[in-house]
């Protein structure tokens, strides 16, 4: 039976089959695709600055941010001053933090039979993007980190302003989310299904409703996009090696739909918050994941947890900013010299985003996005799951499976770029 | 009051818009005033399927994405989901430059704004041109979207330029209100990215003299503007976004080629020369000395 | 009555104009510039409060004067190389026929920044001359006719070569009239300018 399963920035059809009456394969489908990659051929590097946030109205500050990443791998002696790298380490947190709070208030919640509350997921979101703002001049769609540093200069009086926006946003989480000091600290899955609060509530529902082992996969995790606060590597069973390569990440076409497989040794991986925290070894998320494996609730747990990891993080962050540093170095050699090739890998909000480019006589000649949606739904064949798909065999309805594939946060449009 | 409903339908777009209508201060007030029959994020009463398979009742329809005949929802093409509706609502607003103008997803093949094709008139949907509001921008600014709503609400007159931009908000220019326009004004054209000082007009691409739209007259996210933070202007309000070479100011001999909307290039040079002789001190130096 | 003002006005320029062209700018003093006009020096005053005011007020004028016969040349349809060739034809015919008024420039103007470093900063004073010259260069460009690049790098092969011209002229070093070398100076410009 086939399902169209929408507001995930926009659609995707899943066909689900059943055997025994329970799901047996589910085939995924995107019905569409913008062509970003042909846009940007021939065009300018650091136009890619202006066209790739446009990929996604969600996440498209993480796309500015490995499209510099990639454009400034072109170089061999590039400098930038750890200002600028903390300004877009801070700009990219806050990104994900503000799509944590939309995906939970408004997919999660009305999928367990909630009113959807928009104001929770848009007051905290409103807080991020402004903190955004504040250094790229307004959000969505900013492309303020450019190839040398940012554009901005931030002074004492910004920084103030910025930690009033993390400050009322960590003070929004400990109102509805988890109305708890502790949460934070936690280290016990027990504990938090004791607390009070929006996430306590849910979890609490899952139990309820029999859910906490839904939604496992292979338990296979992987991260790229190291920073000061994300480590990159791969889980494996609370097993984590750091040492993974880009080298071995395949993109490959699916011939039935428009998004492209990506794999790494041939294997697929699941990518996001739960990756994160798994190779992060947060120790909430580990205890949970212990205690009910890679399930919805692990993920929904990750998720959250990351708010709040995120918000302290980078008020640390702002603190050691050196603002005698210089926001921007100019580069060695102009863009439009350059003949050589450069790739980055970000964590974006839903996981590992990669972007490729290879610049030729100053133009670019290819460019390939590897978003992190692709990387969970990737659709295999029978005998060779995709992580979402793996995640929803055996269930017996559908709309529990589509909560489960939910949980991946799906994002249509990246997929379809 | 009764509430307006509103069909957000989404064609070839990024969901850049609706995210950015999300950042309205004020959506609270918002929704006791208008209900959604679909949104892409919002919840809504209809799925996407019931609004394609029949006409719901709707006031007001607003189209996010750039439009191709082949471009399908639920397997309706976008085309005839549009047409169905555009009939019965009093007015359809396009949200966003995709939507008016084909943006940069406009740049593929047989890819356009509902009623331009970045300047040039499509027919398509001519005989809905009466009815149609254009708020360009990509993203739309939330407030401009949000006002120009409840303007059609209260059936109000809303004066048009000849892209069906509000002159309200389209009437201004992006330079109008930079916290940068002395650096513009004297001639100053040392801009070095990373500072608060300097115009990116002359050296960096900034479009803003000759791009229509409120960005700093109305703040971003109330706190600032990309021009303010330092970022070029990109000229997205306008039908030709995206141009190239966005972070370089095309010259000739030195002499910018686009030039503030209006203003005879005999005029700019004449007063480029005059204020060029002088050095103004305060303008040379850091804001802030140490 | 301001027309008959403005025509004095113009009077007096046009004789101080002959009379530093003969005796130098320093060597000329009002009174004589007062006499050549068959006017008081107190009168005189009323149009120039002094000397500084008036060498400012001359170079203003010749700018004036140049740039409108230049503006009739950039707003002919026609192309940058024909452009090319009257901007230099008007040129000599004026250090031809009004050779005051290039050499006022070249040797006043030029020679005496001191004399109009107030209220003549920069190119304020020669502005008009400036902007057609900018508007020439930039139409050309941006018809693809003419090379891209800084723009006093062109305007300073362009100037410096009639100016050096006119200056040979004037130094009596020049074998044959300026006319005739107006083909090949307008081609070599052309030449160094052009794509």
């Amino acid at each position: 039976m086939i399902k169209l399963i929408e507001k995930i920035e926009g659609e995707a059809k899943l066909n689900f089959n059943f055997k025994d009456n329970k799901i047996d394969f589910v085939d995924i489908k995107f019905m569409s695709t913008r062509n970003i990659e042909n846009i940007l051929r021939g065009k300018s590097p650091l136009d890619a600055l202006v066209i790739n946030p446009r990929v996604c109205g969600i996440c498209g500050h993480a796309h500015l941010i490995a499209t510099v990443g990639a454009l400034e791998d072109c170089y061999d002696d590039l400098k930038i001053s750890n200002k600028a790298k903390t300004i877009r380490e801070l700009t990219l947190n806050f990104e994900l933090i503000q799509n944590h709070f939309k995906w939970f208030y408004l997919t999660m919640l009305p999928l367990f039979g909630h009113k959807q509350q928009v104001l929770k997921a848009t007051y905290p979101s409103q807080l991020m993007a402004k903190a955004i703002a504040l250094f790229g001049g307004q959000y969505p769609h900013t492309s303020y980190a450019i190839v040398g540093g940012v554009v901005c200069e931030i002074t004492e009086m910004d920084k103030i302003k910025l930690q009033h926006l993390i400050t009322e946003t960590i003070k929004f989480v400990e109102d509805n989310l988890v109305k708890s000091e502790n949460f934070s600290v936690c280290k016990n899955i027990d504990n938090v299904f004791k607390m009070e609060g929006d996430l306590p509530n849910l979890l609490r529902q899952i139990k309820e409703e029999k859910l906490l082992e839904r939604g496992k996969s292979y338990d296979r995790f992987i991260a790229f996009g190291a920073n000061s606060y994300f480590k990159k590597g791969k889980s494996l069973k609370t097993r984590v090696s750091h040492a993974i390569s880009l080298n071995y990440v395949k993109e490959s076409e699916i011939p039935s739909s428009f998004a492209k497989n990506v794999s790494y040794k041939e294997k697929y991986y699941e990518v996001g918050p739960l990756s994160r925290a798994m190779i992060n070894k947060i120790p909430l998320v580990i205890d949970a994941h212990r205690k009910y494996g890679d399930s919805i609730l692990s993920r929904i747990l990750a998720r959250v947890c990351e708010i709040s990891q995120l918000l302290e993080h980078s008020k640390k962050l702002i603190q050691a900013l050196d603002l005698s540093e210089p926001s921007f170095i100019e580069p060695p050699v102009d863009i439009s010299q350059l003949n050589a090739s450069g790739c980055s890998a970000v964590e974006a909000a839903r996981g590992t985003l990669i972007h490729k480019v290879e610049i030729e006589n100053g133009v670019i000649k290819n460019y390939e996005i590897i978003t992190p949606t692709q990387w969970n739904l990737s659709g295999g064949t029978k005998d060779k799951q995709g992580v979402s798909q793996k995640a929803m065999i055996g269930l017996s309805d559908i709309k529990t499976a589509e909560l489960v594939f939910k949980s991946f946060d799906v994002c249509s449009v990246c997929t379809t770029h | 009051m009764k509430k307006t409903r509103v069909l957000w339908l989404s064609a070839i777009s990024c969901n850049g818009n609706t995210h950015s209508f999300l950042n309205y201060p004020y959506l609270e007030q918002f929704l006791s005033d208008f209900e959604f029959i679909y949104h892409p994020v919002l919840e809504s009463d209809y799925s996407l399927e019931d609004i394609t398979a029949c006409g719901i009742a709707c006031d007001i329809l607003l189209i996010e994405g750039a439009i191709s005949s082949e471009f399908q929802r639920a397997d309706v093409a976008i085309t005839q989901i549009i047409e169905s509706y555009a009939q019965e609502v009093k007015k359809i607003v396009t949200v966003g430059t995709c939507a008016t103008f084909g943006g940069i997803f406009g740049e593929n093949d047989n890819v356009t704004g509902l009623h331009f094709d970045k300047e040039k008139r499509t027919d398509t949907f001519e005989h809905y041109f009466d009815k149609t509001i254009s708020i360009s921008g990509c993203p739309i600014h939330p407030e401009v979207l949000v006002n120009t709503l409840y303007a059609i609400k209260k059936e109000l007159l809303i004066s048009v330029d000849k892209f069906l931009r509000p002159k309200e908000y389209f009437a201004y220019t992006v330079h109008n209100g930079c916290t940068r326009n002395e650096y513009f004004e004297y001639k100053i054209d040392n801009h070095k990215f990373g500072t608060l000082e300097g115009c990116m007009f002359y050296e960096h691409g900034c479009q803003a003299p000759y791009t229509q739209g409120s960005c700093n007259k109305i703040l971003w996210n109330e706190v600032n503007s990309k021009t303010r933070a330092g970022l070029p202007c990109m000229g997205c309000t306008e039908p030709t976004f995206p141009k190239q070479n966005l972070f370089h100011t095309k010259k000739n001999m030195g002499i910018p080629q686009n030039l503030p909307v209006g203003v005879a290039k005999r005029t700019y040079l004449t007063l480029a020369g005059i204020t060029k002789a002088f050095t103004i001190e305060r303008l040379e130096k850091k804001l802030f000395d140490d | 009555m301001i027309d008959k003002k403005q025509l004095k006005k113009e009077q007096i320029i046009q004789s101080a104009l002959e009379l530093f062209a003969a005796k130098g700018f320093y060597n000329t003093t009002i009174p004589d510039i007062a006499l050549a006009v068959k006017m008081s020096v107190g009168n005189m005053y009323n149009y120039f409060t002094s000397k500084d005011v008036l060498a400012k007020e001359i170079i203003k004028y010749i700018s004036v004067y140049l740039g409108q016969k230049l503006r009739e040349i950039n707003e002919e349809d026609i192309s940058t190389k024909e452009k090319t060739r009257k901007i230099v034809e008007i040129y000599f015919k004026i250090a031809s026929l009004k050779p005051e008024m290039i050499d006022y420039f070249l040797r006043i103007y030029l020679s005496n920044r001191e004399v109009f470093k107030d209220g003549c900063e920069g190119m304020i004073c020669v502005n008009e001359f400036v902007t057609e010259i900018m508007i020439y260069f930039e139409e050309g460009v941006k018809c693809g006719d003419l090379r891209e690049q800084d723009f006093f790098s062109a305007f300073g092969l362009f100037m410096g070569y009639l100016g050096g011209m006119v200056f040979l002229k004037g130094e009596n070093i020049l074998p044959r009239e300026l006319d005739a070398y107006i083909d090949d100076i307008s081609h070599n410009i052309y030449k160094a300018l052009s794509v």
